[in-house]
């Protein structure tokens, strides 16, 4: 067809040349031109920062001065000597270990019952249950801050009704992770029964309508044939329990406890915030922001062992 | 329809009929109890969840001197809490300033996004890999870890309490459009885009004229994400963007918390009005946004 048109034809000769195969670095450059936006960004605001962290690192540098000076290791090694980042990933670690249960085990349950019962009604408990992750974490953790009001929160109010023992739940020390621990899963509930839907609903039916009319009752299935298969969701939702719980109890430190009381609340990623940003200790806050990502990307490495390994049977 | 070779060998080798219903201990009544139990744990579950909300809701609307009432229902309800809020605190500024940013992010994002997830669908073969990589991982690096350098290059270049201070760096968390959209193009049938191709069509035009307006759900939904995502983000706004009247809600209900200490009527009232907005986009659209996730294949 294009041996009849005219040969001068400017259009043709643009499509002439955007068709000849390896027609050079026009052709070359096509899927670069098309992505540039998106890798100028990640460039610009993720991987350049990361690499412009690792050198803050070695360097003495109070944010207040205009430069720093070369000291080495000497930030990694502040933060190993003072106790306050240890006992930080120490607490971090509670967090997630506390969260796992909210992250799993309980979405899943719920995933599943909604997915043996498909229709307008699961529609809309699905809908209702995926609200907490939409909600505005500030304006939830003040909300919590009003329930859980030392002297006339309505958690104490009915604590107190009921008999039972009233406390200071964000300001004791023995009870002020658990409560943000419960604060922030509620959002991790709520994404990962539609993130377990979503696995489920890749699942093929038939296999499950074969054992139900060979006589299998709805648990020896749900057991032995759903719970099976949902394996590599579980996994990848528990590293982004790892990844996440860190950043979503953040928002819920700074606007409630600020780590106390005496830093039983403080994460990784609170501890860095204070050490940039109270302390304007650039320094020590790269050093922090180094090791938490070398330990995730160590994490990263893992989970995805585990997964591949898991999709061998 | 069931194909022959699916039924389960035992059926299909004994000669009695299967029966109609799998036999069950207690038939209907045990069936209604069932169903009774799953509705009390889903609404149990979904009233443990909203908790917050529900209470913050009702004691929004709590005259001063009863805020603190164990009663759900706000009676008598007054509206004094809001007007409080919105005379004592630049609320409605606040909220323009966000919405404004959240859709800029969302604007800049979709237009990236999609650009990106097409060159990821339509060039696969060409050594992409590598690069997709880098999409997913920028999408677990800690945006905490990130915050010193990008808060000092937004310092040096004086975009401190600036709109394009606040928009730009947010295109950082780009990776959950790009990946997103990309899924959605890798369902448009591999022959449509072929004929595009056979008829002549650039790798633009199949864009522009086939692979736009089939996704446009989908864009629908990953802008809303954005939206939402952005309209809740408390971090960056705190560092770019300090000052009462440049900030966004979220830093501003915490300046306003500050203010207002232990006053929590009109404290409420705020946090509902930074709340609902985001709830009411989400009811309207919530089908598809549970959608987008669903058929986004993540497992």
């Amino acid at each position: 067809m294009t041996t009849l048109e005219v040969p001068t034809s400017p259009v043709s000769r643009g499509h002439a040349a955007r068709r000849a195969p390896g027609a050079g670095i026009r052709t070359r450059l096509t899927p670069w031109a098309y992505q540039a936006p998106v890798l100028l960004s990640l460039g610009i605001w993720v991987y350049g920062p990361l690499v412009f962290t690792v050198v803050l690192s070695l360097l003495d540098w109070n944010l207040t001065s205009p430069s720093g000076s070369f000291v080495g290791l000497d930030n990694y090694r502040r933060l190993v000597d003072e106790p306050e980042f240890p006992a930080a990933l120490g607490r971090t670690v509670l967090y997630v270990l506390a969260l796992l249960p909210f992250a799993t085990i309980v979405p899943m349950a719920l995933a599943i019952m909604l997915w043996k019962r498909p229709g307008r009604v699961s529609d809309v408990y699905r809908s209702l249950l995926f609200l907490p992750v939409v909600l505005a974490p500030v304006a939830t953790a003040l909300t919590w801050r009003f329930i859980l009001d030392p002297l006339s929160g309505i958690a104490n109010v009915v604590l107190g009704d009921l008999g039972l023992p009233q406390r200071d739940w964000l300001g004791d020390t023995s009870t002020a992770l658990w409560t943000m621990s419960l604060i922030t899963a509620a959002r991790f509930v709520a994404l990962n029964i539609l993130l377990y839907g979503a696995a489920l609903a890749a699942l093929d039916r038939r296999a499950f309508d074969a054992a139900r009319v060979d006589g299998a009752t709805e648990w020896e299935i749900t057991r032995h044939l759903v719970v099976p298969q949902l394996g590599g969701t579980t996994v990848l939702l528990c590293f982004l329990c790892l990844v996440y719980s860190g950043q979503w109890t953040f928002t819920n430190i700074s606007v409630l406890t600020q780590g106390g009381p005496v830093g039983t609340t403080d994460n990784v990623y609170y501890r860095l915030y204070t050490y940039a940003f109270t302390f304007f200790d650039a320094g020590t806050a790269a050093a922090a922001a180094v090791t938490i990502v070398v330990l995730l990307a160590a994490l990263f490495g893992a989970s995805s062992l585990l997964r591949r390994h898991r999709a061998q049977p | 329809m069931r194909s022959p070779d699916t039924v389960p060998a035992t059926t299909a080798t004994t000669a009695a009929p299967p029966p109609a219903r799998p036999a069950r201990p207690g038939g209907r009544a045990a069936r209604g109890a069932r169903a009774a139990g799953r509705h009390t744990v889903l609404v149990l579950t979904a009233v443990a969840l909203l908790f917050p909300l529900l209470w913050g809701l009702s004691g929004s609307f709590k005259p001063g001197a009863d805020v603190f009432g164990a009663n759900p229902v706000p009676v008598p309800a007054t509206l004094e809490n809001y007007r409080f809020a919105l005379e004592d605190f630049p609320i409605a500024r606040l909220m323009l300033n966000t919405f404004v940013t959240a859709i800029s992010v969302t604007a800049l994002q979709l237009a990236a996004g999609a650009l990106a997830a097409w060159s990821f669908v339509r060039f696969a073969h060409r050594g992409q890999r590598a690069v997709l990589g880098l999409v997913t991982v920028a999408l677990v690096v800690p945006p905490q870890a990130l915050i010193i350098p990008q808060f000092l290059m937004i310092s040096h270049l004086h975009l401190r309490n600036t709109l394009v201070g606040l928009v730009v760096p947010q295109l950082s968390t780009c990776a959950l459009a790009v990946l997103l959209l990309r899924e959605h193009i890798r369902s448009i049938p591999q022959t449509l885009l072929g004929a595009a191709t056979l008829d002549g069509a650039t790798h633009g035009e199949t864009l522009r004229l086939v692979v736009l307006p089939l996704l446009r759900p989908a864009l629908g939904a990953v802008g809303i994400i954005v939206f939402i995502t952005t309209w809740n983000e408390y971090l960056w706004p705190v560092l770019a963007a300090p000052s009462p009247e440049h900030t966004t809600i979220q830093t501003g209900l915490r300046l306003f918390a500050n203010q207002e200490g232990p006053d929590y009527g009109p404290l409420l009232a705020a946090a509902m009005l930074a709340t609902l907005p985001v709830v009411a986009v989400y009811l309207l659209a919530s089908r598809r946004i549970t959608d987008a996730f669903l058929q986004s294949g993540l497992r």
